[in-house]
């Protein structure tokens, strides 16, 4: 096999400057190339995903990494990812979702969306308000065919789960 | 002449602060503005750097589209300048010159927007909607300025998107 390859790189640890900077030195140092990524910090946790690829040994990408994951006391992990198809679902639809925190609210909606065929594209949840009254906020792009579907679909789960849902299409003006 | 490729990012032009109009006509210029931008499937405005020329001139048009309110057809502006605005919406803006996102931007809802017409008639248009957030979105590129930029939340603000098409030519 020719060419660069692919790794998924997964960091998560407490939060504090310079992981970002401490991460991306080691790959940098190794020569990889940042392809996409994202992060953010989840409770207090910093977490980064990335794809990378590059031309080196595996060996020397994880001894890099590991030797990162020390100096800055985070959690890194590699995989070999075979390299994807670019073109993607485009997100249709925003979903948000939201009311008094309990299990099971992420798997019933996301669970209907699956069965209506519905991809997730994106998801951000946070639980906000007091310790005493959590409420549980949950916001999702999702690449939907039938907006419309979607909307009595999901109205009817968040009444059964006593949750709030509303359904809005992503529309972008081209200037 | 007529149909241009629209630059992208990262080409330096899309970065710079264009260079005033002045007195001088630039018919070449107007008609290429306005056939790039036509030839564009859903462009509404293109402004003259987007076509690698840093000078400050922009065409739009926002007839017809679902969110026009007030439309004053196809105009064409030179040394355009944004004396007056008021309130502010967010609204999700796709440009050619930025492949592959779209961003919510905030904009003024309405705007006074002076400048001069092609032909060196002095153009005082004052409008709100769709049409203000159009000129607000090319004069910005007079500026050097582009939705990526303008974003205050990279997490909610910025969205993936189809490619829009090449223009054709």
């Amino acid at each position: 096999m020719s060419g660069p390859h692919h790794y998924a790189v997964t960091v998560i640890g407490n939060d504090r400057p310079g992981i970002v900077a401490g991460v991306t030195r080691a790959l940098f140092e190794t020569g990889c190339n940042l392809e996409d990524a994202t992060s953010t910090i989840l409770r207090g946790h910093f977490s980064m995903m990335l794809v990378i690829s590059s031309d080196g040994p595996q060996g020397t990408l994880e001894a890099s990494l590991a030797g990162a994951a020390d100096d800055l006391g985070v959690m890194i992990t590699v995989k070999p990812v075979e390299e994807a198809a670019l073109d993607f679902d485009a997100p249709t639809h925003m979903v948000s979702v939201y009311g008094a925190d309990h299990p099971g609210i992420v798997f019933r909606i996301s669970d209907a969306l699956a069965s209506a065929g519905a991809n997730v594209t994106d998801l951000t949840s946070r639980i906000i308000g007091s310790p005493e009254e959590p409420v549980y906020a949950l916001m999702m792009e999702v690449a939907a065919s039938d907006g419309k579907g979607l909307e009595d679909l999901l109205t009817g789960i968040a009444s059964e789960i006593g949750v709030d849902v509303s359904v809005h299409p992503i529309e972008a003006d081209l200037l | 002449m007529g149909i241009h490729p629209v630059l992208r990012i990262p080409e330096r032009v899309l970065k710079r602060t264009a260079v005033a109009m002045g007195d001088a006509p630039d018919d070449e210029l107007v008609a290429d503005l306005i056939d790039t931008m036509r030839a564009s499937p859903g462009c509404v405005g293109l402004a003259a750097p987007q076509i690698g020329v840093s000078r400050r001139a922009l065409a739009l048009d926002v007839t017809g589209h679902p969110k026009t309110k007030r439309c004053h057809g196809l105009v064409v502006v030179f040394d355009p300048v944004v004396v007056e605005s008021s309130g502010r919406e967010v609204g999700r803006e796709g440009c050619m010159s930025v492949p592959d996102l779209t961003a919510n931007v905030a904009r003024a809802k309405r705007v006074v927007v002076h400048g001069r017409s092609p032909e060196g008639e002095v153009l005082a248009i004052e409008t709100d909607g769709f049409e203000a957030r159009a000129f607000q979105h090319e004069i910005d590129h007079l500026d050097g300025l582009l939705i990526l930029d303008r974003v205050s939340s990279l997490a909610t603000d910025v969205f993936r998107r189809k490619v829009y098409q090449e223009p054709r030519g």
